[in-house]
C-alpha cells in the first residue's frame, strides 16, 4: 500500500514534469499553465464543487473497471453500459409520474438495470458461446452508442430541439443541489463505500479477487467461478449504468447527443493507473476530474488548448504503470540484498 | 450490374484498412505479443499522413510521415512493454488513449480546429489504373482503378505469408511466440524478434492510417479509426494469424462496411446500418466459437 502510494505520487510528478517539458517546447509557460489548472479545479469554490461533481461518472466507471479487472473479467464496456444506464433513467424519468421520493429510486434502479442488461448480454455470450468478453464489450459499446443515437433521433426526439435530444425528464426525478454540490455525489460516495466493503470486507469480494489472481486456485478452493463471473459482470455493468443515470438526473436532465462520449475510456484509464484498487480508483478519479475541470480555465487564461489534458492523462497512465513495475523491481532488489546481508551476517 | 460493381468496390475500400492493420497485428501475434495498440497506431498514422501531405505538398511524403508516426508509437510500446516489462495489455490501452489525446491536441494546436480538419491543400493518394487489365471490359472495371494503397495492401498480404512461413525471420518470429526461452537459448534473443515484429506492425498500421485520411477520405477527424484497430485484432484472433484467412475476413468486414454506405439511402435509419460492422464482428466471433466447439 505504501509502495503503491509512493510509486503513484512519483509517477504523477514525473508525468507533470514531462507535460511541463512539452509545454515549454511549445512556447507556453508551464508554471502559469499548471497554476491556472489548479486555480480553476481545486483552489476556487466553484471550481472545486465542479470538480467533485465531474468526478461522479469518472469514479463510478473507474470502480466498474477496477472491480472487473481485479476479479478476472476484462469488461471494457463501461462506455456502452453508461449509455444504456442513462437511457434507462431517461425512460423512467420521461414516462413514469410519481412523487420524488419514489421516482428518484426508481430512476436509479432503471439505470442500474440498463447497465447490467448490457454487461449481462456480454456475460451471456461468454457463458453460452465462449465469446471473449473483451471484444464483445468493445463492440457493444459502438452498438449502444448508435442505438442511443437512434432513440434520441426518432422515438424520443424533442421536436423543439435542433440537435438530437430527448425532452427533459420529469422534475421529480431531478437530483437537487446541496449547497453548490449536486446530490449525485452522495450516491457516488455511497456506491464507492459499498464497493469497498464488498471487495475488502465481504466474502464474495474475496472470492472474486482470488478468481482474478488465479481462477484455478479459486475453483479448487470451492468458489463457483462461473456464477461469480456473471455476478461480477452484472455488478460492474450496473456501476457504469449508475454513472449514466446520475449524469442524466444531476446534469442536463435529458439525454443529449454525445452524452458520455467524453468519459468513454476514462473509467478504464483510472482503473489501470489505480491498479484496480478501490481507494486508488477514488483518488485518481478525483485527480483526473480536477485535470479535466481545470482544463477549461487553463485554456481561458493561458491559451493552451484544453486537449493538452488528454495527453497529460495518457502520459500519467503510462508513467505510473511503468514506474510501478520498475519501482517494484528496485524494491525487490533492495529486499533481496538486505536478506542476503542478514543471512551472511 | 452497377450495383455489383458498387458493392465490390465498397467492399475493397472498406477491407483495406482492416487488412493492413490485421497483417501488422499478425506479426506481433506470431511473436507472442498481445498487441492491442493497432487502433492507436492507425490513428496517429492517419493524423501524421494529413500533417505530411498538407505541409510537404506530397501524398508520398504524407505516407512516409504516417509510417514514421506509427513507428514512434511502436517505439513507445517497445520502451514500456519490452524494455520496462510493463503489462502488454495495459501498455496497449494507455497507448490507444495517448493516441486519441495526442491527435486531438495536435489537431487543435497545429490546425486550430476542433473535430475535423479538411483543406484543399491536403494531397490525396491517387488511384492507380493497372496497365494491362484496365483495358479488359469486365475485369478492368472490377480490378483496376483503386487507390494505390489497396494494391500495396494486397502485396503486403502475399509478402507477409511468404515471410512468416518461408523465411528464416518467419521461423524465428513464430519461435518467439511458440517458445521464447527456446529461441533465446539458441542464440536469437526473443526480445529482438519482438521489436522487429512491432516495427513491421507499425509500418502496416501507418499505411492503414494513411489510407484512412488520404485515401478513404481526405481529412482528419478526431478518433477516425473508429474501432477498426479492434476489428482487425478480432480478425487476427479468429484465424489465429494466418494471412490468407485475414484477407478473407477483412473482405467480409469490407463487405459489411460497404453495405453500411450502400444502405444509407434506404429506409433503414443510418444509426442501424452503422452498427453493421460491429454486429458482424460479434457474429463472426460466434461462428468461430461454434466451429471450435465442433472440433473439440
Amino acid at each position: 500500500m505504501r509502495k503503491q502510494a509512493l510509486s503513484g505520487i512519483l509517477g504523477v510528478l514525473a508525468a507533470f514534469a514531462i507535460g511541463a517539458l512539452v509545454l515549454a517546447l511549445q512556447g507556453f509557460n508551464p508554471v502559469a499553465t499548471y497554476g491556472a489548472l489548479l486555480q480553476y479545479s481545486l483552489f476556487s469554490g466553484s471550481g472545486f464543487t465542479a470538480t467533485v461533481t465531474r468526478a461522479v461518472p469518472l469514479i463510478l466507471t473507474g470502480l466498474s473497471a477496477s472491480i472487473a479487472f481485479a476479479s478476472g473479467p476484462v469488461n471494457l464496456g463501461q462506455p456502452g453500459q453508461l449509455v444504456m444506464g442513462a437511457l434507462g433513467a431517461t425512460l423512467v424519468g420521461l414516462f413514469v409520474h410519481l412523487p420524488s421520493a419514489f421516482l428518484v429510486p426508481l430512476c436509479i434502479l432503471a439505470s442500474l438495470l440498463g447497465g447490467a442488461l448490457w454487461s449481462g448480454l456480454a456475460a451471456l455470450l461468454k457463458r453460452a458461446f465462449a465469446m471473449d468478453e473483451f471484444i464483445v464489450t468493445l463492440m457493444l459499446n459502438f452498438i449502444a452508442d448508435y442505438f442511443a443515437l437512434w432513440v434520441i433521433t426518432y422515438p424520443l426526439f424533442d421536436p423543439s430541439a435542433s440537435t438530437p435530444m430527448t425532452r427533459p425528464i420529469s422534475t421529480a426525478a431531478w437530483l437537487p443541489d446541496l449547497g453548490s454540490v449536486n446530490t449525485s455525489v452522495l450516491f457516488m460516495v455511497l456506491a464507492a463505500v459499498v464497493c469497498w466493503l464488498i471487495m475488502s470486507r465481504g466474502r464474495s469480494g474475496y472470492e472474486w479477487r482470488m478468481t482474478g489472481q488465479n481462477s484455478l486456485f479459486a475453483r479448487i478452493g470451492g468458489c463457483k467461478v462461473n456464477a461469480n463471473y456473471v455476478r461480477v459482470m452484472l455488478v460492474t455493468g450496473a456501476l457504469a449504468g449508475l454513472a449514466g443515470g446520475l449524469m442524466i438526473m444531476g446534469g442536463p436532465h435529458r439525454f443529449v447527443k454525445g452524452l458520455g462520449a467524453n468519459y468513454a475510456w476514462d473509467g478504464i484509464m483510472i482503473a489501470v493507473v489505480a491498479s484496480n484498487g478501490i481507494s486508488g480508483t477514488f483518488l485518481y478519479g478525483l485527480l483526473f476530474s480536477a485535470l479535466q475541470q481545470g482544463a477549461i480555465g487553463m485554456e481561458l487564461v493561458t491559451a493552451v488548448p484544453s486537449e493538452f489534458i488528454d495527453v497529460l492523462q495518457a502520459v500519467i497512465v503510462l508513467v505510473v504503470v511503468a514506474g510501478r513495475v520498475s519501482l517494484n523491481m528496485v524494491f525487490d532488489r533492495l529486499a533481496t540484498r538486505r536478506k542476503l546481508k542478514e543471512s551472511a551476517g | 450490374m452497377n450495383v455489383l460493381f458498387g458493392l465490390v468496390s465498397a467492399m475493397v475500400v472498406g477491407a483495406t484498412p482492416i487488412l493492413l492493420a490485421a497483417i501488422g497485428g499478425t506479426f506481433t501475434f506470431y511473436a507472442g505479443i498481445f498487441n492491442i495498440a493497432m487502433e492507436g497506431m492507425m490513428l496517429v498514422g492517419a493524423f501524421c499522413a494529413v500533417l505530411g501531405s498538407f505541409f510537404l505538398h506530397s501524398w508520398f511524403l504524407g505516407i512516409l510521415c504516417a509510417v514514421a508516426g506509427a513507428l514512434i508509437m511502436a517505439g513507445i510500446f517497445v520502451l514500456f512493454a519490452v524494455r520496462l516489462h510493463t503489462d502488454e495489455f495495459l501498455t496497449g490501452i494507455a497507448l490507444n488513449l495517448f493516441a486519441v489525446g495526442l491527435t486531438t491536441f495536435l489537431l487543435r494546436d497545429i490546425f486550430h480546429v476542433k473535430g475535423a480538419f479538411t483543406d484543399a491543400g491536403i494531397r490525396a493518394i491517387p488511384a492507380v489504373k493497372l496497365p494491362l487489365i484496365d483495358g479488359i471490359p469486365f475485369l478492368g472495371r472490377l480490378l483496376s482503378g483503386y487507390n494505390a494503397i489497396v494494391y500495396v495492401a494486397l502485396l503486403v498480404t502475399v509478402l507477409s505469408a511468404f515471410v512468416i512461413f518461408r523465411t528464416r525471420f518467419g521461423l524465428r518470429l513464430r519461435g518467439a511466440g511458440y517458445n521464447a526461452a527456446c529461441l533465446s537459448s539458441s542464440g536469437v534473443p526473443a526480445s529482438t524478434i519482438r521489436i522487429w515484429s512491432l516495427i513491421v506492425c507499425a509500418v502496416c498500421c501507418g499505411l492503414a492510417g494513411a489510407y484512412l485520411s488520404l485515401g478513404y477520405v481526405r481529412l482528419f477527424a478526431e478518433n477516425m479509426s473508429a474501432g477498426r484497430g479492434w476489428i482487425s485484432l478480432t480478425a487476427v484472433i479468429l484465424v489465429s494469424g494466418n494471412p490468407w484467412g485475414i484477407a478473407i475476413i477483412s473482405l467480409l468486414f469490407g463487405f459489411f462496411d460497404g453495405l453500411t454506405v450502400f444502405l444509407q439511402g434506404s429506409r433503414i435509419p443510418t444509426q442501424f446500418t452503422a452498427m453493421i460492422p460491429y454486429v458482424a464482428t460479434l457474429v463472426s466471433l460466434y461462428l468461430y466459437s461454434v466451429r471450435k466447439r465442433r472440433q473439440a
